[in-house]
């Protein structure tokens, strides 16, 4: 019995909590409103992302065409734009007629006509400025050549001018801040969902009575341990299921770059994750067992969502200085830290100490709600009919 | 060995507010026995069930098994079928069972055993893999008891077992009980049905108002009730029996007539008021039925 190593006073600890979230697992794996959900909010995202990229042309490259003298500058300006950060295509367009036709019926975005020291650009309505700019370092590199430099002094008269910061940009740029708040959000707002999913779990279980006989058996804290973890993993593996379908719709699209998203911003957004999951399931949980009807949960879990809201417009609040005493203060408060703090780390370096002390905090109010909720949870399992009061089920 | 395994409830109380719900009860149950509990609704039958398993806490008394209190390991070894019925209406009922049989400490494939061994001995072996919703009430009602047994449990607490059994049912959910009490489990139940209690139980309990008024075996309480003769004297005036000092009529049908003796008054006495009136076709013995033990004895109380 390896299981009883873990045992305190004789009693399994991981064997009830372990069966009680087997069967979570399993029970919501087969549901169908848990199947068609993933589906549903699988489909729903990568329509999102192939709809996003379809809206932004700009994944698309500009298409080039170049037409008699003028092609001697393709060479040099593929070069040029990809130093400027232009996507290009380039052709070559035999017939000019037929490449401004093709430029009128938008299958052609650019057409370059004219000699290499004199081209012409023709677009439809405009043209993008970096790629305007590299036409014309190509043009402009053409003229030096032409004018008898060697090809190493053109390089070198039409290099960029090197600038050298005194302050190096924060590596955590505004992208990768804005991607990992956007996930961070998107989780927050998935918390609530499971969460909700906890409360009305633990409603059924009191309402269809299975609860007296449970509470014969388990301890009540295990019953709730194992319902909350079970709950998480089956919200872990949806989420993993939808990311997973967002990152391929994403690197098939290429509507943004996935690098965006380091791994570390990820995996720090999950770990807040499942903290944040741990405090408010277990608070869930515990204000769920004090109503007996389905109906009754959504008011009796208001305060949680307020707090959950609350901790939302903290983001904003706080994010313009992430350093202040606000921001600071809040992100080490276990309400608001697995949000919060999450959100501070993607935008700056957070001293170590704080990050310690928010995890640490958090894992102690988890342990400490459990506790609470377990109390709560036996002293209200029995009672149905009205709402039972918070103090009385906490003195039994 | 067998005669230390007994199921001990010493001096509970329980209140809720300013009301008594169990006064002071004190009960046992021995291995191999099964103890019927009977009792008005509210009496306190429940309330005692819900403290022997931990589910409710007593304010006074203490519940012990082996010779020591209950600890929490030794209340998971009780299998217990609650009055509130209760269990998932969307699991399959052999995966259920299997659940409850681990949760009580066994393993995996031990538990699907004997839950699908208890299926078929209550003759569900072919809606195993059916919803516990998709079953009627009295098959529901089987799974609640299978639930019950299906871990092996060391004692048995059952809340109103042969609630909404069809006759059939009754007869084999009663075996499964005597079985088990032969295998040396204390059995506990609670029923309304007296006769059922009196042809199944070695011991029944009776409670009223939280307290245990009477208790021993059906013959031992019918011991401490009153002497009951049935009379038939086809002649007979109306009102013969007046004047026969401590016989007491109780009913009358046609001729027929039951008439209940204090303690100590002698039988002759009224046969011979009885010969008085006429030809005595019938002069019986009668045993009170527990229904009227209880009835009497819950009237005591009550007085």
């Amino acid at each position: 019995m390896n299981a009883r190593s873990w045992s305190l006073g004789g009693t399994p600890r991981l064997p009830t909590t372990v069966l009680v979230a087997r069967r979570e697992v399993r029970m919501r794996l087969r549901s169908r409103v848990f199947v068609g959900g993933t589906i549903v909010m699988t489909v729903l995202v990568v329509v999102g992302i192939v709809a996003a990229s379809l809206l932004a042309g700009k994944t698309n490259p500009v298409r080039v065409g170049f037409s008699g003298g003028s092609q001697a500058l393709e060479r040099t300006f593929t070069a040029s734009a990809a130093a400027l950060g232009a996507k290009v295509t380039v052709s070559d367009i035999v017939d000019v007629t037929a490449g401004q036709a093709q430029v009128a019926a938008g299958t052609l975005d650019v057409l370059v006509t004219g000699s290499s020291t004199a081209p012409t650009a023709v677009a439809k309505a405009a043209i993008a400025s970096n790629v305007e700019s590299a036409l014309s370092l190509a043009a402009e590199a053409a003229r030096l050549s032409d004018a008898g430099l060697s090809p190493a002094a053109v390089t070198s008269a039409m290099d960029l001018v090197p600038v050298q910061l005194l302050q190096p940009p924060n590596p955590k740029d505004n992208e990768n801040l804005f991607a990992s708040l956007a996930l961070g959000i998107l989780l927050w707002i998935a918390l609530g969902q499971y969460g909700n999913m906890v409360a009305q779990g633990v409603v059924e279980e009191k309402a269809t009575r299975i609860m007296e006989i449970l509470l014969a058996t388990i301890q009540p804290s295990r019953l709730l341990a194992g319902k909350v973890i079970g709950i998480g993993l089956v919200g872990l593996l949806q989420l993993t299921i939808v990311g997973a379908a967002a990152l391929v719709a994403v690197h098939v699209t290429n509507v943004a770059a996935i690098p965006a998203l380091g791994v570390a911003s990820i995996l720090g957004d999950i770990f807040w994750f499942l903290l944040g999951f741990l405090f408010y399931a277990t608070a869930y949980a515990a204000v769920a067992s004090l109503v007996s009807r389905q109906e009754e949960v959504q008011s009796a879990v208001a305060p949680i969502g307020i707090l959950q809201i609350a901790a939302y417009l903290l983001v904003y609040a706080a994010l313009p200085n992430p350093t202040g005493p606000l921001a600071t203060v809040c992100s080490l408060l276990p309400p608001f830290a697995p949000i919060l703090m999450a959100v501070r780390m993607a935008d700056i370096d957070v001293p170590f100490w704080q990050v310690g002390l928010a995890i640490a905090l958090t894992v102690a109010s988890i342990v400490g709600l459990t506790w609470l909720a377990g109390r709560i949870y036996a002293n209200a399992a029995m009672r149905l009919g009205t709402r039972v009061r918070f103090m009385d089920a906490f003195r039994g | 060995m067998a005669a230390d395994r007994v199921l001990e409830i010493d001096h509970i109380s329980k209140r809720y507010g300013d009301v008594v719900a169990v006064d002071d009860l004190s009960l046992d149950v021995s291995a191999g026995e099964l103890f019927g509990f009977v009792g008005r609704n509210g009496a306190g039958k429940t309330t005692t069930m819900r403290i022997v398993l931990g589910v409710l806490a007593p304010d006074a008394g203490v519940v012990r098994w082996l010779g020591v209190p209950l600890t929490f390991e030794a209340r998971r070894r009780i299998g217990y079928m609650p009055e509130e019925r209760g269990l998932y209406p969307k699991m399959h009922v052999a995966e259920q069972l299997a659940y409850l049989g681990e949760l009580h400490g066994m393993t995996g494939a031990e538990a699907r055993e004997a839950a699908l061994g208890w299926l078929d001995r209550f003759g569900l072996a072919d809606r195993r893999d059916a919803d516990l919703q998709a079953l009627s009430l009295g098959n529901q009602q089987r799974v609640q008891l299978a639930a019950a047994l299906v871990f092996g449990p060391d004692a048995l607490v059952l809340d109103e077992p042969f609630a909404g059994l069809d006759p059939v049912a009754v007869d084999v959910m009663a075996g499964v009980l005597r079985e088990r009490a032969e295998a040396g489990v204390p059995v506990i139940f609670s029923s309304h049905e007296l006769e059922l209690v009196e042809r199944v139980c070695d011991r029944v309990g009776i409670i009223d108002r939280g307290k245990m008024v009477a208790s021993g075996t059906v013959d031992e309480l019918r011991a401490g009730g009153r002497e009951r003769r049935r009379v038939d004297v086809p002649g007979a005036a109306d009102h013969w029996d007046v004047g026969v000092p401590g016989v007491r009529l109780v009913e009358s049908d046609g001729s027929r007539r039951l008439f209940e003796l204090d303690p100590g008054v002698d039988d002759q006495a009224l046969l011979q008021a009885a010969l008085a009136t006429g030809p005595v076709r019938e002069f019986e013995r009668v045993e009170p039925s527990l229904g009227e033990l209880f009835r009497t004895v819950i009237g005591e109380a009550g007085a």
